[in-house]
């Protein structure tokens, strides 16, 4: 595969790919901050959705014989400890590394001191990488996946996997639907909650 | 009918339909959607103009070239092309910084804000690259491979992202 082919399908992918994210709302701050506040469920019933339609596909896939998977190791340490500070680092940016750029198309001008913090967090683990390899990013279960664990097939554990996430998000949307959690400016911002300290703004925020 | 000019789509409808990149991705280019190591390749090619000597670290080296990872620096830069796009033919393209920072921190100093979300990149990418991947890498990607490293550190994520995000004012 030529780096040049490879760049040309990312683009066309990555195109869609932000237009999806834009489409659904997720790259807002108030959705994402919204979220980890328990307050706003769209970022969890786009998420969920995603990983279902991935289920299916790449049960498909696999049945099919198209292609094999590419499970990341897990190391229990690098994937607690990591998850943890990239948790952290989402609520303060309200984005993650992908909807970081989705923010930048937008226009959210913060996103490009996101960006610029990434990078630099990218390259200081990149100085570090070779010093926290025998402490944090060793060791663990390797390549291990629920169907080798239960020694189902991937296929039906993944179609099951999906339909169980479907009935889930059904099951979501009769609790909170989503058009109620899109706000009036499409970014997620909902009525300030009961009891908010006063400092958040009575006006609706003006079309940009 | 959901429309290209529309606001918002249904978050089914939109989720589902980026589960669907799993197939070129899987098909086209060998790997699996994600979007943290691409802040790795374009980090260290930028820190490799003013020092060489990283390129001798294994870690920079194994994101410096290849297929897959320019694949995925063109993924993100795309992925801002087509946030643009989208909020383009709706009319929500925005300016300077979302109004629910406004409530989350209390202030509306820009200075706060934009060092805030320095810091929160910062974390972000140090956090997912010790994880060894991210919302997309570890969410989208590992869960619907059913890696069981993916669902520890997606719990750790929500977990650690859940109590930091407490820690600011109700939104």
């Amino acid at each position: 595969m030529s780096v040049t082919f490879a760049v040309f399908v990312g683009l066309a992918m990555g195109v869609v790919f932000g237009f999806l994210l834009e489409k659904s709302r997720v790259f807002e701050p108030a959705v994402i901050l919204g979220q980890l506040q328990l307050r706003n469920f769209l970022m969890l019933k786009i998420f969920l959705a995603g990983v279902a339609a991935g289920l299916v596909v790449l049960g498909t896939l696999v049945a099919a014989g198209l292609t094999g998977l590419h499970p990341k190791a897990a190391i229990w340490s690098a994937d607690i400890v990591g998850g943890l500070i990239l948790g952290a680092g989402i609520a303060l940016a309200g984005a993650c590394p992908g909807t970081t750029l989705a923010q930048i198309g937008a226009g959210y001008k913060d996103a490009w001191f996101t960006l610029a913090g990434g990078l630099l967090g990218a390259l200081t683990f990149t100085y570090l990488e070779p010093t926290l390899r025998p402490v944090l990013l060793t060791g663990g279960a390797g390549k291990l996946t629920l169907d080798a664990l239960l020694g189902v097939p991937f296929p039906w554990l993944a179609f099951g996997a999906a339909a169980l996430i479907a009935a889930g998000l059904v099951a979501l949307e009769r609790w909170r639907p989503w058009r109620e959690e899109v706000g009036a400016n499409a970014d997620g911002l909902l009525p300030p909650p009961d009891g908010a300290s006063g400092t958040a703004p009575a006006t609706a925020p003006s079309r940009a | 009918m959901p429309a290209l000019d529309d606001r918002a789509w249904s978050p089914y409808l939109a989720g589902a339909l980026l589960g669907l990149l799993q197939i070129p991705a899987f098909l086209l280019i060998g790997t699996a959607l994600g979007a943290s190591s691409s802040f790795v390749t374009v980090a260290a090619s930028l820190a490799a103009w003013v020092d060489p000597a990283i390129q001798q670290i294994d870690y920079a080296a194994k994101h410096l070239s290849g297929a897959k990872n320019w694949w995925q620096v063109a993924l993100v830069v795309g992925i801002a092309l087509g946030a643009f796009l989208s909020a383009r033919l709706s009319g929500t393209l925005r300016r300077g910084i979302a109004p629910v920072w406004v409530r989350a921190l209390g202030t509306k100093s820009p200075a706060t804000r934009f060092l805030l979300a320095f810091s929160g990149g910062f974390l972000m990418l140090a956090g997912a690259r010790i994880a060894d991947g991210c919302t997309s890498g570890h969410g989208l990607s590992g869960m619907a491979q059913l890696a069981i490293g993916s669902f520890v550190a997606i719990a750790a994520t929500f977990a650690g992202g859940i109590a930091m995000a407490h820690l600011l004012r109700r939104v």
